[in-house]
């Protein structure tokens, strides 16, 4: 007993001067200032009214400097007011929450896996403890066409998931925000793993009858992270094209992608990925300021592809009976925290507040010159955030990142939750992290929000968002039937 | 000719909307575990719909079957073995497997040529794999056809369900599909219980029903032979008034008995029985009789030999043979049932027995209201066909509700014998003095 009060009376005085060590470096410039503007203040009041009045005639002003120093403010205002970036704002998304007909309980994957696998019981013991470690619960939904006995990943099952997904979570985008077809002007679609011709986006466009003179883009290829680079695309697009709107539409069709081989670095994605989509209103319309929930202050995007290793991780390909499915490999994690460092140097300077920033330089200098054996300093990122959402790629990344940033359960929670309910959904699932975090009351004015997604590649993409007005829980999204139920506890591994 | 009719669209697995709670079993009662060897087959054939778009249907009962399938957990689980060697079902949310089918022509020109394989045709069933975890217990069919008229096909394992508590789903399936919400909830719970505290000492257990239980269950022979019989069904509709007649000439109260009575000297002379019956028992639902309520899901089917006097000299054969059901039916009663389920619980045995393997089986399932089953306003189903599968031995009868257009009395037998005996009966004079319809066989 007596061995434990010093040491906790002593990580409270640790706290108080970590705190007060915070304010000081954090509002250097308040408190340097306030003694100044103190000091001037005493000495106008030391010089009394008579002596400040002669002190102004004495400086000689004619019209000539008066005039051409005010064209030189004007310029320079105009100037920096022009070059300023616009302000990119999130108006609102909309997640699609799959039909519940589509549901997969585990019971139900593991016994079709069982019919379609009958020679190969190692592969189906092989998925059955993936899924048990997996995290996911038992209302994720997989498409129509994999429920079948034996699955029909046909192109047109495929286009039908895809207007099944992107239809509705547009419908439900264009209801909530009160926009019509006709004023998007930019449209933006991701989607991995199916790329048919014409586009997912000229499907898009074709369906809602949007304007022959959109600015259209369609995205293939670049893995979980794609939903981020859109953002980031969408943004300088609208740098560019002033008074617009951008919709962006974020999604993974899972219909072709079903392996159905016996390969196990390949039988990964069948547990853990379902289906899902998400389609976010951006613009960077003056009149849409005040009812934006968002806006986006930063993306940063680092791309570890030069690297062989990171390179060749996530991979698809044949097997060795020709069958095609995505490959993951076993040093995944280890690249993953490789793109998360390189992530964070470029995204810590940014964001972080002088007195952490200023921690980090010293002992970055100090391992430099002094002893490289002291410990690294890992920035608190927790007081640069409010809300971080990771993306539920699967139990393992959200374990690793928690650990690595030094994160409590409640920050993961949303990325944790989101695995259980809706699985992996890939590009779209922050968005329902977002979604998540806001029903559950937590998003207030002012806030700001880290969205971290990786991708094959490898990528590690961020996005700061901050929050606009505070956002009241409403009805139509896809957590309004099961947000009581949550946070839910969520076993190490599930008996099957 | 028969699989040019019908083509499979595809097979796939309907589960609940919302999950199952995590690890309830139920254990099966000592009724459900005699049944193992038998499963259940019933088809509904619905008249054209308004909606003529195929595929529409189908997607409707889908979706409602879904909906249907969060209040009965039993039939999504799985069957596993719990400690002392006895099934339960662990309800770990599997589901049901679903085939959806097309038909060619219309449902009515199906039904004027339909005989027994054609019919099973539209049921699905796989028998219980090597590891019954991941055997589903439950198969619907939907069959569209492609002229109007729909088909569904409902199989399941006897293990959980008898044809009451089969119809009883169906019927909840097809509320849920029409206004949302099922009419008659299931009850799921065990027999009642053996009764507590000394009985009295001059107690004396009914033994012959219990016999009868103790001898199908030693017999292994339906076991060892292999069953090479060529079972044919067919149905006979017999009218209201034909009933009527029968059960003045009986002078028996209900048609049951009269009707039991009339297939069963019929039959005995199909076999060639000169003097005396052959050896039949009867099935009867038990729930009235143990005070169950009628949405009980399991089984409540309890069989009992008939005994009739071997000397016919001064009455006639019918009555005596529909007295002979009547006195077995009055001797199954609540006390008797108790004492069997006792027995029961008290005496395991090694291998299931097959209940209908020996004698001439003659199943009433008159209460059962297949007809009320609507999945769309106003569309009555025209016919509802039941087997009992498999069937061994002497045969099966059925004695089923007729459609309600026929009138309250008219009823509807189907009944399974070897080919040859099946066109016998059909010929009989006795049996063509009641002018059945022959409908199918």
């Amino acid at each position: 007993m007596p061995q434990t009060l010093p040491d906790f009376s002593n990580s409270v005085k640790l706290k108080y001067v970590k705190l007060g060590y915070q304010y000081l470096v954090n509002h250097i410039l308040y408190l340097l200032l306030v003694p100044i503007m103190v000091a001037i203040l005493i000495e106008v009041l030391r010089l009394g009214p008579d002596e400040i009045l002669n002190l102004w005639k004495s400086l000689h002003f004619d019209l000539v400097q008066i005039l051409c120093s005010s064209f030189l403010i004007i310029f320079i205002a105009t100037v920096y007011f022009m070059s300023k970036p616009r302000h990119v704002y999130l108006v609102d998304y909309a997640c699609y929450k799959p039909p519940v007909t589509c549901r997969v309980p585990f019971a139900t994957f593991m016994e079709h896996s069982r019919l379609i696998l009958k020679n190969n019981p190692k592969s189906v013991e092989f998925q059955m403890r993936i899924l048990e470690r997996s995290g996911l619960g038992e209302e994720t939904c997989l498409p129509p066409a994999i429920h079948y006995i034996p699955p029909t990943p046909t192109m047109e099952a495929a286009r039908g998931e895809a207007e099944l997904v992107i239809f509705s979570a547009m419908d439900s985008l264009l209801q909530k925000t009160g926009l019509k077809p006709k004023d998007i002007d930019i449209l933006i679609v991701n989607c991995s793993l199916f790329s048919p011709t014409p586009s997912l986006s000229a499907m898009v466009i074709n369906k809602y009858k949007l304007r022959s003179n959109i600015k259209s883009f369609n995205l293939s290829g670049m893995g979980c992270s794609a939903g981020l680079i859109s953002i980031d695309l969408a943004r300088d697009l609208l740098q560019v094209h002033p008074n617009s709107n951008a919709v962006v539409v974020s999604t993974e069709i899972i219909t072709p992608n079903y392996y159905q081989g016996n390969e196990r670095a390949m039988l990964l994605p069948n547990c853990l990925f379902r289906m899902g989509g998400a389609a976010i209103l951006l613009s960077n319309r003056r009149r849409n300021r005040s009812r934006a929930k968002y806006r986006l202050v930063h993306v940063v995007r680092t791309h570890k592809g030069a690297d062989d290793k990171a390179y060749r991780c996530v991979f698809e390909e044949e097997d060795k009976e020709g069958k095609v499915g995505i490959s993951l490999s076993k040093d995944l994690m280890a690249i993953a925290g490789e793109a998360l460092k390189s992530n964070i140097t470029t995204i810590g300077p940014l964001v972080l507040p002088a007195s952490e920033q200023l921690l980090f330089l010293m002992t970055l200098i100090g391992r430099k010159i002094f002893n490289p054996k002291w410990k690294p300093y890992i920035p608190d990122f927790k007081q640069a955030f409010e809300h971080f959402c990771i993306h539920a790629g699967g139990r393992a990344v959200i374990d690793e990142l928690q650990k690595n940033l030094q994160l409590s359960a409640e920050h993961v929670e949303a990325s944790r939750m989101t695995l259980h309910r809706f699985g992996n959904t890939s590009s779209s699932s922050l968005w329902y992290e977002m979604s998540y975090i806001e029903e559950k009351g937590r998003m207030k004015k002012g806030d700001r929000v880290w969205q971290i997604a990786f991708g094959s590649g490898f990528k590690c993409n961020s996005a700061v968002w901050k929050c606009n007005k505070t956002i009241k829980t409403t009805t139509d999204n896809p957590w309004s039937d099961c947000i009581d139920r949550y946070p839910v506890h969520i076993p190490e591994i599930v008996k099957l | 000719m028969t699989s040019e009719m019908i083509t499979y669209i595809c097979k796939r697995t309907v589960v609940s909307t919302k999950p199952a709670q995590a690890g309830k079993c139920n254990p099966l009662s000592v009724f459900d575990r005699l049944m193992e060897k038998n499963h259940i087959r019933i088809v509904y054939y619905f008249p054209s719909t308004r909606n003529g778009e195929p595929g529409v249907v189908t997607k409707k009962l889908r979706e409602s079957l879904s909906h249907v399938l969060t209040c009965f957990p039993i039939v999504t689980g799985r069957l596993q073995k719990k400690d002392d060697g006895h099934w339960m079902i662990k309800c770990n949310d599997a589901g049901v497997r679903m085939v959806e089918a097309r038909a060619q022509g219309s449902v009515e020109e199906w039904l004027k040529n339909v005989n027994r394989d054609k019919e099973l045709m539209l049921v699905t069933w796989e028998d219980m794999f090597h590891k019954p975890y991941f055997w589903a217990t439950f198969y619907v069919q939907l069959t569209e056809f492609e002229e109007g008229g729909l088909a569904i096909g409902f199989s399941c394992s006897h293990l959980l369900a008898d044809p009451t508590s089969a119809t009883m789903f169906v019927k909840a399936w097809a509320d849920t599909t029409l206004a949302g919400t099922m009419l008659a909830p299931p009850f799921f719970h065990p027999l009642p219980p053996p009764r507590l505290g000394n009985k009295n000492p001059n107690h004396n257990p009914y033994t012959d029903l219990i016999n009868h239980y103790k001898s199908t269950i030693d017999d292994r022979s339906p076991a060892f032979t292999n069953n090479i019989t060529n079972y044919v069904t067919a149905t006979l509709a017999f009218s209201g008034p034909m009933v009527q007649a029968c059960m003045l000439d009986t002078s028996r109260p209900s048609p049951f008995e009269a009707m039991a009575g009339l297939l069963w000297v019929c039959v005995s002379k199909v076999k060639g029985m000169k003097q005396g019956l052959i050896s039949m028992s009867i099935c009867l639902d038990m729930r009235k009789q143990l005070g169950l309520d009628k949405g009980f899901f399991g089984n409540c089917l309890v069989y009992n030999k008939v005994h009739h006097a071997e000397s016919l000299l001064d009455k006639s054969e019918l009555s005596e043979a529909a007295r002979a059901v009547g006195e077995s039916v009055t001797k199954m009663n609540n006390e008797r049932i108790m004492d069997l389920i006792e027995w029961l619980e008290h005496h395991d045995y090694e291998f299931p027995p097959l209940m209908n393997g020996h004698d001439l089986i003659c199943a009433n399932l008159e209460d059962l209201d297949p007809y009320a089953t609507l999945f769309e306003e106003g569309f009555v189903p025209i016919r509802v066909s039941y087997y009992v599968e498999p069937v061994f031995g002497i045969g099966q009868i059925l004695v089923l509700q007729s459609p309600p257009s026929e009138g309250p009395l008219s009823r509807m037998v189907m009944v399974t014998l070897p080919a040859d005996e099946l066109s016998k009966l059909c010929d009989d004079d006795l049996i063509l003095r009641f002018n059945p319809t022959i409908l199918m066989g």
